[in-house]
């Protein structure tokens, strides 16, 4: 875990925002949070400017107030996120460890 | 890497959490408009597949989340008392049943069982039920939805829009057998029937009836479809009464649907009405992300009206196993086909019709089916038991393995009448190739066997038999594809046909006078064939005249095409004609040979629209003395006549009549 990103600074700054940090990222694991508060787990494939997301292998879990079937992820696989329904987005980390953007970002 | 089962409690792992991010218009890359931030392997093409979160048409998950109700399963709905197990109300029960057969029918018309029949959480777990009529009616539908899933996939006539024959690992009620399901359905209205003698009220009478009568009901379909699972012909009649019995019910049922409860259209809820003991999101979870939200369940009383047509079409395939020749067979097809039936009928029609895929109807090998077709429509010397080539081990050698031979195409062709309407024509096109290598096939035998007949019986031929009969099937399946022409063709065969029968008559009559003197009174015999002649003169001439109607009306500038940038009639004509091109007899005419053909120029004169019209004219007149011959008309007649009268006046056209040729008006 030698790749954690400092919690409490702004992780994405101005200079960050560049698209080979961006690129960096991509075939790694991503979660999503969506604004009905759903969570969706994928790999990030792609990205526009409005941050519409596409992630692959998609699997959806349910907010943990669902009680039926909470805990159980749904496959969805290819799935896009418009960038208005994207609340956070989270990298895993253990596939960051040994990315250019966490390099880049100590 | 593992997931985990629940994402939200758990954060250590996952890193850059990034927030509050666009919502102030910043961009978060420095993309232009449009531009993707993508792999290499991963391009627009493949972003264009993915399905969008959030939009209410792709997004199945989406809706579960805006539901303000708890969607419980059976179990839990049985534990927090949501839903009843014992002491049902009459209403109650009558209107689960009837949301019930709802969704049995919706199934059967395509939707997935997750979404109809599964809605209903009582046939999750009869187990769990308490109420002797409400379980035995569960089993009951889930053995219905057991032995149609079992047809259909057996029958193989589905395609994708017709039926969904996933069940998602429902249970089917398997650990019960299907007698003791029946048993149950029997003594759980006896209890019920016993009950109404003293009727307290006249209304809790009724509602005692219309119960009654729908449990019933289930126990008459279930125990119909039971029958068309047994191998005895039998059991098809058996059935058939079984469905004339249910039949009888549907108007008492229709009349009682008033007694059931009707479902809560609570908007606080959610979108979706509401019954006790359904719920539409229970199996949400299951199905593809990609699934339209609710499968649509049709009305109560459209479902009785369902029922009724259903129950029509079952009986009416019951009556294929009174058709024992083959083209008879095939005709029955064609027209229970013609009627678009649902996927249930068809099925039944199959599975009746090849019983385990050996034997018609259960009993007749198809080689000897094959053979009475052949003996009853070209008399081939070698299938008449007065032929020498009848005990020639030889000849006995070629026809047999020759009808092995089409055993394997005649049952497809038949199992292509059996898919639905608009998927035929396709499977026509590719079971031509089939039938061109049989064409093939019967000509080399032919040939065999008339050499062989040359050495033992000089004055008998055996000319162009099995040929003529193949060459029949290829013109009926080629007339089908395109629904028009080749009629001289099928003309000239069938006279073929008819002549070679008259021939082999001949010989047995001169053979049976040499025997006795006794001279039989030449009566006059129906020639099998002749109404069939008769049928493809008229439908010839029908298409000639409206060919030259339509040549003539496109000369006069009246027919208004679509023009596209990119027409071609050249391609249109060739992508049609592809399937005929394996077929030898009768030959593809190519599209040179085709314009050639229709070119008008080489008419010294060339003829003007007015000639045309009055060519069409005199066909139309020529079919209508042909049609006006037969003694007994059958619909189609009428159908061609009625066209046929008009139409020689002069030419809008009118398809309301005949499917295939339009009345046509000039405005």
């Amino acid at each position: 875990m030698a790749a954690q990103v400092d919690e409490n600074g702004p992780p994405f700054n101005a200079d960050m925002r560049s698209r080979h940090k961006l690129e960096a990222l991509l075939n790694k694991n991503m979660r999503i949070r969506m604004t009905d508060g759903r969570t969706l787990v994928g790999l990030f494939l792609c990205t526009d400017r409005d941050c519409n997301v596409i992630l692959g292998s998609a699997q959806e879990f349910l907010k943990s107030s669902d009680m039926f079937s909470q805990g159980e992820p749904r496959v969805l696989g290819l799935a896009m996120i418009p960038g208005h329904h994207v609340v956070s987005i989270e990298v895993e980390a253990d596939t960051l460890a040994d990315s250019q953007y966490c390099r880049g970002g100590r | 890497m593992v997931m985990k089962s629940s994402v939200d409690d758990d954060d250590a792992g996952w890193g850059l959490g990034i927030p509050e991010k666009m919502r102030n218009n910043v961009n978060w890359v420095d993309l232009s408009l449009g531009e993707l931030l993508h792999d290499k392997l991963f391009g627009l093409f493949e972003a264009m597949s993915a399905i969008e979160m959030m939009d209410p048409k792709m997004d199945a998950g989406m809706i579960g989340n805006q539901v303000n109700r708890k969607v419980l399963n059976f179990e839990q709905a049985v534990k927090d008392k949501a839903i009843k197990v014992r002491d049902l109300s009459l209403p109650e029960l009558i209107g689960i049943i009837d949301t019930c057969l709802c969704c049995l029918i919706t199934w059967l018309e395509g939707h997935s069982l997750a979404q109809t029949v599964f809605t209903c959480l009582y046939v999750h777990s009869p187990d769990l039920i308490e109420d002797p009529a409400l379980k035995a009616f569960a089993l009951g539908v889930l053995k219905v939805c057991d032995i149609a899933r079992e047809k259909v996939n057996k029958a193989a006539v589905f395609e994708e829009e017709d039926f969904q024959a996933m069940t998602y690992g429902f249970k089917m009620a398997n650990n019960v057998t299907d007698l003791r399901v029946t048993g149950m359905l029997k003594d759980s209205t006896r209890i019920r029937q016993g009950e109404q003698r003293n009727p307290e009220v006249e209304l809790e009478h009724q509602q005692y009836l219309a119960l009654f009568n729908r449990i019933k009901f289930v126990r008459l379909l279930l125990t119909a479809l039971i029958a068309f699972t047994k191998k005895e012909t039998s059991s098809v009649g058996e059935a058939q009464k079984l469905m004339a019995q249910a039949a009888d019910l549907l108007s008492a049922i229709h009349s009682s649907i008033q007694y059931g409860i009707q479902s809560q259209n609570d908007t606080t809820k959610g979108d979706h009405p509401i019954m006790m003991g359904f719920e539409p999101l229970v199996n949400q979870r299951l199905l593809p992300p990609t699934f339209p939200r609710y499968a649509k369940i049709i009305k109560r009383e459209d479902m009785v009206v369902y029922f009724s047509k259903l129950i029509e079409r079952i009986k009416t395939v019951c009556d294929v196993i009174n058709t024992i020749n083959l083209h008879g067979i095939l005709d029955f097809f064609c027209e229970f086909s013609e009627q678009s039936p649902c996927v249930l009928s068809r099925s039944l029609l199959q599975t009746t019709f090849l019983i385990d895929n050996k034997k018609v109807f259960g009993i007749h090998l198809m080689q000897d089916v094959i053979k009475d077709a052949l003996r009853c429509f070209v008399s081939p010397p070698v299938l008449s038991s007065k032929c020498c080539l009848f005990n020639n081990h030889q000849a006995k050698d070629y026809i047999d393995s020759f009808v092995t031979h089409c055993s394997r195409p005649f049952c497809s062709l038949i199992q292509i009448h059996g898919h639905n309407r608009a998927r035929q024509r396709d499977k026509l096109g590719h079971i031509l190739e089939e039938f061109a290598t049989l064409q093939d096939e019967a000509e080399k035998v032919d040939a065999a066997l008339h050499g062989l007949l040359m050495k033992l019986e000089p004055q008998r031929q055996h000319l162009a038999c099995l040929g003529t009969w193949i060459l029949y099937h290829n013109l009926r399946i080629m007339i089908q594809y395109l629904s028009e022409f080749l009629y001289a063709w099928l003309m000239s065969t069938l006279s073929r046909a008819d002549s070679s029968q008259m021939a082999e008559e001949r010989i047995a009559e001169e053979q049976q006078k040499g025997r006795s003197s006794k001279k039989a009174k030449k009566k006059k015999k129906v020639r099998p064939l002749s109404k069939e002649i008769t049928m493809s003169q008229a439908y010839q001439n029908m298409c000639a005249g409206m060919y030259k109607t339509m040549v003539a009306l496109d000369m006069d500038g009246k027919v208004r095409k679509p023009s596209f940038e990119l027409d071609s009639e050249q391609v249109r004509y060739e992508h049609r004609f592809v399937p005929f091109n394996s077929v030898v007899t009768p030959p593809p005419v190519h599209y040179i040979q085709f314009k050639e053909m229709s070119d008008l120029k080489k008419y010294n004169p060339p003829p003007g629209s007015s000639d045309l019209y009055l060519a069409a004219s005199k066909h139309f007149q020529q079919a209508k003395l042909i049609l006006e011959n037969v003694s007994t008309p059958d619909p189609e007649v009428n159908r061609i006549l009625k066209v046929a009268k008009p139409n020689m006046v002069l030419p809008e056209f009118d398809f309301s009549v005949h499917k295939y040729f339009p009345l046509v008006k000039i405005i």
